[in-house]
């Protein structure tokens, strides 16, 4: 299949239009105002996951590679776009989430709050897209950014002090791991003249080991920093539960998974020897991420603050899959990174679902304590919202048929062929640990009797908020049930990603500055 | 608080800021300057104001324009990015010439397209933070 590969441009052009289009549309408050970026966040949305579908479809299943030379220039002197099978399944549930989260803040925030919410939400897409998409080191940085400065202000739109505290945190700590990440990549062009990917990887093994070193601990502090690993997590705890509940919902579901991300994407291809000698120092840390997360889960007492404790237990989860990447006997190499990928995948899902309804039931109640006389008879109060928080709480709990028991599978078989029995042991445990954690949300929150604390006068549109939650359980369910296809294309990406020669022919970096000509890039 | 000094300097000041400013976008194409350093001039223009006039009349002036002028510079440089499209991909550039009669030739082409947006963009972001700073801390809040 011939494709255009201007396509590559769309997920950043398309939400960047929306998000301009919207700031025209605003002067000052007014009713219609809000209705007329809502409109536009939804459309852009819409057309954004289509687009994120077609390259699914291109990469993953059509098991190809995208490459765009902005502006015709040849790889290492222009900027470089790329896709394959990780970054489009990244776009594809990006924009899928975006698209339940537009419906699901049309539900919940008011006039007021939902003004210029949208455009900075198409803002951040456009970051989050950007940095799925970019082809080398310092647009990869570039996007970080876009997508920090979004969030930043996504963090502290209520304006309450608490907000502007938990932003002032999240934005000074993951500053700070962007500017270790842009020392990185000053030290990069510095030694290697070149910060394309391609260009690196083909170049990196002339590099001394001291220096390759260097530069994978870096990288790993600086994206195991935004991606919330052990012992660089503190910001996430700090910050994701003061916003609005929509806004801890996209956070906890997408912006940990850019840091994962990159991991994903820089380790396989410029350090893949690294990911065989690091494998115990990795492996620690994502038992050690696994550990922290689900303990701090069950220390803390509001529901918010327990699913975002989840969200870095979670996390240790996929670097656990990048750990195995490397390894396998009885298994092809690569299943771990295949499995890692397909936790990701759920796991983006169903956490974004579960503080969708995490939230939607504080808002109902006004409060998100869960000690007794807070939080509790939402079974009664809200039978929608209770089932289908149910079945997320299940599936990030991995019971069968759930996406969730599928994916944790998948790292489990790939742990016990590597021979890793201590990783396997400790995810077990943390699985455990997950459940009961959820058990005692579902008991403290939904079950209990039912508090006679007054509801806040304004409750969330029910129809609005639950039905984007619902969609997403939905996919998690069918994810789950139908696996076969979803980790076919999980396994497509991990080898793409691991393949290192194949991505350097695909971008083709050369030493000649010339323009290309117009055939080579359709 | 209106100052005597700066109210006269800026009625000279001004204009040439803002002349400037149109110079740095014209001549950024091939020299120094450019959409970008354009509009940093354009918002110190609108810093002048501010403090001679006060931030109410720069506010009550434009301050309902600014964001559809941040909106109208993203999709001029968007457009300048897709123009391309047909021509040979995202973000190439293209130039047209156009005859302006005798042995002039006004040639024109989508990175100065692209520059205008970036000029857009930067003024009216740039001054919308500068009033925003320059709100007093006591004044209601928005």
């Amino acid at each position: 299949m011939d494709v255009n590969a201007n396509w590559l441009a769309a997920p950043i052009a398309f939400p960047l239009i929306g998000a301009a289009l919207s700031l025209l549309a605003s002067t000052r408050v007014t009713r219609r105002q809000t209705r007329t970026q809502r409109i536009i966040a939804a459309l852009f949305s819409l057309i954004n996951l289509g687009v994120a579908i077609f390259l699914l479809s291109v990469t993953a299943i059509g098991e190809q590679r995208m490459t765009l030379q902005v502006g015709l220039w040849p790889a290492p002197f222009g900027i470089t776009l790329f896709a394959d099978g990780l970054s489009a399944i990244m776009l594809t549930l990006t924009a899928l989430l975006m698209v339940c989260l537009v419906f699901y803040a049309m539900g919940t925030l008011d006039e007021r709050e939902g003004l210029n919410f949208y455009p900075l939400l198409l803002f951040l897409l456009m970051g989050v897209n950007g940095a799925f998409v970019a082809g080398d080191l310092f647009n990869l940085y570039v996007f970080f950014e876009v997508l920090l400065m979004a969030s930043f202000v996504l963090l502290s739109l209520g304006g309450r002090p608490g907000q502007v505290n938990g932003g002032l945190r999240y934005v000074l700590l993951n500053l700070l791991a962007s500017t270790v990440f842009l020392a990185t990549t000053g030290v990069v062009y510095g030694v290697l003249g070149t910060l394309n990917l391609a260009h690196l990887a083909a170049r990196i093994d002339a590099a001394p080991d001291s220096l390759r070193v260097l530069l994978a601990g870096m990288l790993l502090v600086a994206y195991g920093s935004k991606a919330g690993l052990f012992p660089l997590f503190f910001w996430l705890p700090a910050s994701y539960h003061t916003p609005h509940p929509a806004v801890t919902a996209i956070f906890g579901g997408l912006l940990t998974k850019v840091g994962i991300y990159a991991l994903f994407r820089i380790y396989p291809l410029l350090f893949p020897d690294l990911l065989v000698a690091w494998q115990p120092l990795i492996l620690t840390i994502a038992a050690l991420t696994m550990l922290v997360g689900v303990f701090g889960a069950m220390a803390v007492n509001t529901i918010r603050r327990v699913l975002s404790f989840h969200v870095i237990s979670q996390v240790g989860y996929m670097v656990m899959g990048l750990g195995l990447a490397a390894s396998g006997n009885q298994l092809m190499v690569g299943f771990g990174m295949a499995a890692g990928i397909f936790y990701v995948v759920h796991h983006m899902i169903v956490k974004t679902a579960l503080l969708m309804a995490g939230g939607a039931a504080e808002l109902t109640m006004g409060t998100g304590r869960l000690e007794t006389g807070y939080l509790g008879g939402l079974v009664k109060r809200s039978p929608a919202l209770a089932v289908v928080f149910f079945l997320a709480a299940f599936s990030l709990a991995g019971i069968p048929p759930s996406s969730g028991f599928i994916s944790k599978l998948g790292l489990l078989q790939t742990a016990l062929d590597a021979q890793q029995w201590w990783i396997a042991a400790v995810s077990l445990v943390v699985s455990l640990l997950t459940l009961m954690s959820m058990v005692r949300l579902w008991q403290k929150g939904f079950a209990g009797p039912m508090e006679d604390v007054v509801p806040p006068p304004r409750r969330p549109n029910q129809r609005l908020a639950i039905a984007p939650i619902a969609v997403l359980v939905a996919v998690s369910l069918s994810i789950g049930i139908f696996s076969g296809p979803f980790f076919q294309w999980s396994r497509v990406a991990a080898s793409q990603a691991l393949d290192r020669a194949g991505y350097i022919r695909a971008v083709n970096p050369t030493d000649e500055i010339a323009p290309i000509s117009l055939e080579a890039n359709p | 608080m209106p100052e005597l000094y700066l109210a006269l300097l800026d009625r000279i000041l001004t204009p040439i800021l803002f002349v400037l400013a149109v110079v740095f976008l014209i001549v950024g194409h091939n020299e120094p300057g450019g959409g970008f350093i354009a509009g940093l001039v354009v918002a110190t223009a609108f810093l002048m104001q501010i403090l001679a006039r006060g931030d109410d009349f720069v506010r009550k002036l434009i301050g309902i324009y600014l964001q559809p002028t941040m909106g109208a510079g993203l999709i001029i440089a968007i457009f300048s990015a897709v123009l391309s499209l047909p021509e040979g991909g995202f973000l190439y550039g293209v130039w047209w010439k156009i005859p302006l009669g005798g042995d002039f030739v006004l040639e024109i082409g989508s990175p100065t397209l692209f520059d205008i947006g970036v000029f857009l963009v930067v003024s009216a972001f740039v001054t919308s933070y500068l009033l925003e700073l320059s709100r007093p801390a006591t004044g209601k809040r928005r």
